[in-house]
């Protein structure tokens, strides 16, 4: 039972570390609190000789954690200065303002 | 006693132009924070931004109403979202002229045009969707019909001081060219954040629509503050791919 805790706590710390140095914000949660569950149980499943791999396994999620909410609160959310939506919507402005004519020329005055 | 009834129209209407003019203002811009329910996590997805500004053309004034949606940058790699809608509305009576909708998510794009002609009464329809030819038609549609976005607008004017809570009013939106009704659900006063404006009491209301779309009742909710303005501070929606909300981070120009 202690091996097959180990075993899963590696692939969900590993997969802590991937998503928490990805920018994939609070989702990278997930996995650590099952890497941190699974870390305790092998700790406790552990003999007092054995501890130390549960324990460096803990670890890493722990730290995790505090780079992800770290992430979380400091970083701020930006959206990429992209010139071919703004360029896409000035050119909108300018096809709708001759829509709009074209309207008013076929349905007379709105006011 | 008919020229009071006439006067009292008269002046039902003027108060109601007034309204609008009073809520809804050119140079309004709202900027909200849009967040996605991931396995049980809200993850701050994209930014959406409402503008309102004034455009002329030789012969009037409309009001140009957009919605825009963007992915924050860390998403843009793995899944991004550049969405624009828009309507042209008569300033005074937020009465749709033209709508556009032009969606681009995840390689996915979709662009659609609604002309709103005969006062109203039928709307000729541009479709391009991706490999796909651009397709044109024209159909009837209920005069008081309108766009999605002029809608989240005409919310706004509404006068919920005489509201009870339950109270409903009905209304009707075009969506991927049908009619769906529309009812506005009054729930009640509660505070909400509304960004840089701070705490403010606001105006609960629910939003049902008889579509695939929206699911759940009462399932989704904005909370408009509740002064002159009505600007919505929190929007919380369920469809059917999930749960989301939008709060508001900043607004300018009102």
């Amino acid at each position: 039972m202690r091996k097959t805790f180990i075993i899963l706590a590696s692939v969900f710390t590993l997969l802590s570390v991937v998503f928490s140095v990805l920018p994939l914000g609070t989702i990278a949660v997930l996995p650590i609190a099952i890497a941190l569950l699974l870390s305790f149980l092998a700790l406790q499943k552990s003999d007092a000789d054995s501890k130390k791999l549960p324990k460096i396994l803990l670890l890493i999620a722990a730290i995790c954690l505090v780079a992800v909410i770290g992430k979380q609160l400091l970083v701020k959310e930006e959206v990429a200065k992209d010139a071919q939506f703004e360029q896409t919507i000035e050119k909108s402005k300018e096809e709708d303002k001759k829509e709009l004519e074209e309207l008013e020329n076929l349905e007379g005055d709105l006011e | 006693m008919k020229k009071t009834t006439v006067f009292l129209s008269a002046l039902a209407v003027m108060l109601s132009v007034s309204s609008y003019g009073q809520t809804i203002k050119s140079g309004e811009k709202l900027i909200y924070s849009g967040s996605y329910n991931m396995s049980g996590l809200m993850t701050q997805l994209a930014q959406v931004t409402m503008e309102v500004e004034t455009v002329s053309t030789s012969k009037n004034n409309y009001l140009h109403l957009s919605c825009q949606a963007a992915t924050y940058s860390k998403w843009d790699s793995f899944f991004k979202i550049r969405d624009l809608y828009e309507s042209y509305v008569n300033p005074k009576t937020l009465e749709p002229s033209l709508y556009k909708r032009n969606i681009s998510e995840g390689g996915y794009t979709k662009k659609e045009k609604y002309v709103f002609k005969n006062g109203g009464k039928t709307i000729t329809s541009t479709l391009n969707k991706k490999n796909m030819p651009e397709r044109t038609r024209t159909f009837s549609i209920n005069p008081n019909a309108q766009d999605v976005v002029s809608l989240l607008y005409k919310i706004r004017t509404l006068d919920f001081s005489g509201m009870k809570v339950g109270q409903t009013q009905s209304f009707t939106i075009v969506f991927d060219e049908k009619e769906i009704p529309v009812s506005v659900k009054y729930m009640g006063i509660e505070s909400a954040n509304a960004g840089n404006l701070g705490k403010k009491n606001c105006h609960k209301i629910a939003i049902g629509a008889k579509t695939q779309a929206l699911k759940g009742k009462d399932a989704n909710l904005i909370w408009l503050t509740a002064d002159a303005k009505k600007i919505p501070a929190l929007i919380k929606f369920s469809i059917p791919v999930g749960t989301g909300q939008l709060t508001l981070t900043s607004a300018s120009g009102l």
